[in-house]
């Protein structure tokens, strides 16, 4: 069977066209900078080089549009036809308490994902604008919705509940949440296989580090912590997230600048995290790059940022008391030499370290990175979220048949 | 999602406020007034808002460069051929209104929904100069359009319900809470804050209390986000005055006359924020001087 996978981004949208019959991608691509003057969609078909096309792309519309005429190209295209497109998968952010598993995509269903952009009102207006054009574009077809929170839906109460009355919980269904779970899930379930042990018998720290970043703690393939929380705003520093932050000093900060919801939402949201304490970019490349040429403060930015992250290392490890492997993976976990290094610095007590060649190579592919000696395995694996919601599209469009 | 061509005539602070907010919903706008460089200086102005915006960690900088994408400026009443919603924003004075309407009458096509953005005038009036007085409706909306939740929907006499349903939409469209008004002067937000804006004026007069203490009593007495002498200010104090003559000439009473502190302001050429000084002063950047409040209605506070 031949599925789209769909991730729609605020200004981006992944996509992939996997046969689930061969568990590979007949093409991958990006549309990126939606909205900008000079959007760029890059294309790869499995057996051919890649492509870029820059244009104007205003909407995310217009971006399904641009993939779908990518698919068909004569000289780029991996299908003949639009109808051998089957299913659509989506990615989808906040499946909140309801949605523990992948569903059909429905009407009603609709209904219920607007419900849910309160509690994720940075990503789900996006996912549903994905579904929306691509009923606009692919009218007819089958789509799955597969969310970000399901991973985590077992995680126990002493990890999801806050310290907050308990009635906050009742009534606004206030509570950790979690995402990045299919990838969690993905990159677990691919340690299991390299370690050649059953997940049940594993214990595992999963490192989801993209622009995004999220800590899940995997016992015996349940996610039973993970750092994400209520919003993906919790936990580590992200590109233009502030990650944890001692909540009085929103209201102070609010108070002393007179600031709306809006204005101090987007304050946490886009102008945080690594762009906010660099003052150079969101992207960990451009952070290293200027912290090489001695920027104080993107030294200072990336420290933070490893530093957070080991400490999460360390209380996952704790939380599960015991550890068989470390895993990294996404943009900074599969490309990022430097930050899995510093992360893991201090880290020799519980048994983690790095052979430092081996770390060095890891680029973008698989890898046991860690020393021989090293009790810990530190595993690099390329996330496949899109594989993972190929998988589950075909399982659910085949039972509604 | 279907792409509505929305137009806005009128590129002042509320047709910016206006384009602006359209933009930002991910919806393409237009931008008309009488030449290229009035428009522009629209566009000007809603660059500088979004940096404002900015500064106050609303927006970001690829925001700023998608929002702008969307806004084309023009000084072509012809482009309003083809749009579906066209919204008039300009200044509060029926003859020039009626005189648009007349001419858009005959430009636009025939289902479009024509918006008049009005906090005091007559939807009916207006639209009987067009031959399609049921498809002109009024939508108040208040300054700053970007940051206030609220619009008032306005029917004329003939409005008819799929014009008001449009205008529904397209106040979901910029994410407002709506209330339904029926024609009458003043709507409801004008008609109520006008007199009360009057009256503080009023007691500033009589050295009741500085503007300071006025505006400090409203703010923490009962909860008002703004005190009604700065919030007069920032409305201007020549709007504030128009408000009320049109509601003592359609009403004819005694509590809408302009309390003569305002007319003297006015007069005066203090028209509040916009010229850095009212019943406050102001730097170039709009912000209020401490201090700066009168004290009665003949001298400065401290003076």
């Amino acid at each position: 069977m031949k599925i789209l996978v769909i991730n729609c981004g605020s200004s981006s949208v992944k996509y992939q066209l996997i046969d689930t019959d061969t568990e590979t991608a007949l093409a991958k691509g990006m549309v990126s900078r939606i909205g900008m003057s000079a959007s760029v969609l890059t294309h790869k078909p499995h057996d051919r080089p890649e492509v870029k096309v820059s244009g104007e792309i205003l909407d995310h519309i217009v971006a399904i549009e641009y993939v779908v005429a990518m698919l068909l190209s004569e000289n780029h295209g991996v299908i003949a036809d639009r109808s051998e497109i089957e299913a659509i998968g989506h990615r989808v952010v906040h499946g909140g308490e309801k949605f523990t598993e992948s569903v059909l995509i429905t009407p009603e269903l609709m209904l219920e994902l607007r419900n849910l952009i309160d509690l994720a009102p940075l990503h789900n207006p996006h996912n549903i604008r994905g579904i929306n054009a691509c009923q606009k574009t692919l009218p007819g077809l089958p789509m799955v919705a597969v969310f970000d929170t399901a991973f985590h839906h077992q995680m126990p109460p002493k990890a999801y509940i806050y310290g907050l009355p308990y009635v906050m919980y009742k009534r606004y269904g206030i509570r950790r949440y979690g995402f990045h779970g299919t990838s969690h899930q993905y990159v677990a379930e691919q340690a299991s296989q390299m370690l050649g042990k059953p997940l049940e018998e594993l214990k595992l720290i999963t490192c989801h580090l993209g622009n995004g970043a999220s800590v899940a703690a995997v016992d015996g393939g349940v996610s039973v912590d993970t750092s994400m929380g209520f919003t993906p705003l919790e936990g580590l520093l992200m590109g233009t997230r502030t990650g944890d932050l001692d909540p009085a000093i929103i209201l102070h900060i609010m108070a002393r600048e007179e600031l709306t919801l809006h204005e101090a939402n987007t304050l946490l949201n886009k102008h945080s995290g690594l762009a906010g304490i660099s003052g150079v970019s969101s992207d960990m490349r451009e952070i290293i790059e200027s912290a090489h040429s001695n920027h104080s403060n993107a030294r200072l930015a990336i420290d933070a940022y490893c530093y957070r992250l080991r400490k999460y290392i360390a209380a996952y490890a704790a939380a599960m008391g015991g550890l068989d492997a470390l895993v990294y993976t996404a943009g900074i976990g599969e490309n990022s030499p430097d930050v899995r290094e510093c992360s893991c610095e201090n880290l020799e007590f519980m048994g983690i370290r790095l052979d430092k060649a081996k770390n060095n190579q890891a680029v973008g592919q698989k890898a046991d990175i860690s020393a021989d000696d090293a009790t810990v395995r530190t595993l690099v694996i390329p996330t496949n979220e899109e594989l993972v919601i190929a998988r589950d599209t075909k399982r659910i469009v085949e039972a509604a048949k | 999602m279907a792409r509505t061509s929305i137009v806005i005539v009128g590129a002042g602070i509320m047709g910016q406020g206006l384009a602006e907010a359209v933009a930002n919903s991910g919806t393409e706008v237009t931008l008309i007034d009488k030449t290229t460089k009035l428009a522009e200086q629209g566009v000007k102005g809603i660059s500088e808002s979004i940096d404002r915006e900015i500064e106050r960690w609303g927006l970001t900088k690829s925001d700023k460069k998608a929002i702008l994408s969307r806004i084309f400026p023009s000084s072509d009443l012809s482009e309003t051929e083809d749009a579906e919603i066209v919204i008039e924003a300009i200044p509060e004075d029926l003859k020039l209104k009626r005189a648009l309407f007349e001419r858009l009458d005959k430009i636009c096509k025939k289902d479009a929904v024509m918006i008049t953005n009005t906090g005091t005038l007559s939807i009916s009036e207006i639209g009987a100069t067009t031959e399609r007085p049921q498809k002109i409706i009024g939508m108040h909306f208040l300054n700053p359009v970007t940051k206030i939740p609220l619009v008032e929907i306005v029917k004329g006499l003939k409005t008819d319900d799929a014009t008001f349903q449009r205008a529904v939409e397209f106040a979901e469209l910029l994410n407002k809470k709506w209330i339904t008004v029926h024609e009458y002067p003043g709507y409801v937000t004008t008609r109520i804050i006008v007199p009360l804006l009057n009256e503080a004026m009023h007691v500033l007069m009589e050295g009741v209390a500085t503007a300071e203490d006025i505006d400090q009593a409203m703010k923490l007495g009962f909860g008002f986000n703004v005190g009604p002498l700065t919030l007069a200010d920032m409305m201007g104090l020549d709007v504030v005055m128009s408000w009320m003559e049109n509601l003592l000439e359609e009403l004819s009473e005694h509590k809408y006359n302009p309390c003569p502190l305002l007319r003297k302001l006015v007069r005066a050429g203090h028209l509040g924020v916009k010229t850095g000084s009212g019943f406050f002063e102001y730097d170039e950047e709009g912000n209020k001087l401490e201090g700066s409040g009168l004290a009665t209605g003949m001298a400065k506070s401290g003076a």
